[in-house]
């Protein structure tokens, strides 16, 4: 067997099995469900400010109480927290677009990258803060790692149903499905 | 029907079957409710997710379209009372809501629109 073939046939094992298959798309609704719980307990229009910080302007000023990389906190004290209504939207429909399409597989690898980006602002903000898990974080960015490497859309999501249809079109937004899937 | 035809009609009947199973979430608590599936959304994700049932049982384009822009419209709702209310009793519902019926409603009618296009062969 050649080097080449042999490379070939460790590339297929990833996907040539149905339980490869069903263990990448349960990888990525188990991320989109993760992200759909915790679009949840972001809510407006407060998002948590007030007398007594709770819920999202809470673990968002711990970027300024427990610092972990001081630019960020910087950023999170001066720019974040005294626009607080505007972040959290934008906080919430980034979450819920990311669990809406991770759980139907839709562009996924461009929203796994988002996932990374999401993951990467919640790390920032609370994995000095007391009784954070730091695996926790470290998890989220390999599960969204895997789901942009493994393009899990593919397989039982939309983007393998879908690609050969944007494939064979000439569209911009066809062109771009094609790379955000 | 051609092949690619039947699997997007498998793909809306599957998406019809996860709105259908989502109604379990209506007895969730605690870590594992994931999606907050309540009250007035209970019937709304039946009905809709029956009707994509129904359209993909019956290679219906129509009702796949039909049921998209119900959850589209429902996600329109959701946000709405977020807008207004915030954590609203009115619709017993919350961010969870929004993203279930956001990526039910893109997939479906996605799906629809998928049908009637032309496929050639990819390069």
């Amino acid at each position: 067997m050649t080097t080449e073939s042999t490379q070939a046939d460790t590339r297929e094992i990833v996907v040539s099995t149905r339980l490869s298959r069903g263990i990448i798309a349960g990888v990525r609704i188990g991320l989109a469900l993760l992200w759909i719980q915790n679009a949840g307990w972001k809510v407006p229009p407060n998002f948590g400010q007030g007398a007594q910080p709770t819920g999202l302007y809470q673990f968002t000023s711990y970027a300024v109480e427990y610092p972990v990389f001081p630019p960020f906190s910087w950023l999170v004290e001066h720019l974040i927290l005294p626009n607080f209504a505007f972040f959290g939207w934008m906080v919430l429909l980034a979450e819920a677009s990311l669990g809406a399409f991770l759980l139907v597989g839709l562009a996924t690898r461009f929203w796994a990258l988002v996932g990374l980006a999401q993951t990467m602002a919640i790390t920032l903000s609370v994995l000095n803060a007391p009784h954070e898990w730091h695996w926790s974080y470290l998890l989220m960015f390999m599960a969204n790692a895997t789901v942009f490497a493994t393009a899990a859309g593919r397989y039982t999501g939309l983007d393998g149903l879908l690609r050969p249809h944007w494939q064979s079109s000439t569209t911009p937004i066809s062109r771009l499905l094609v790379r955000a899937s | 029907m051609t092949a690619a035809g039947r699997s997007l009609d498998r793909a809306t009947t599957t998406l019809g079957a996860v709105a259908v199973a989502s109604a379990v979430f209506v007895f969730a608590r605690g870590d594992f409710s994931f999606i907050r599936v309540r009250g007035d959304s209970v019937a709304v994700v039946l009905a809709l997710g029956l009707l994509a049932i129904v359209a993909g049982r019956r290679a219906s384009r129509t009702l796949t379209l039909a049921a998209g822009a119900g959850f589209l419209a429902s996600a329109a709702v959701v946000l709405l009372a977020l807008v207004t209310r915030g954590d609203s009793a009115f619709l017993d519902v919350d961010g969870s809501t929004l993203s279930f019926c956001l990526g039910l409603g893109i997939g479906l009618l996605l799906l629809g629109l998928a049908h009637d296009q032309p496929r050639t062969s990819t390069p």
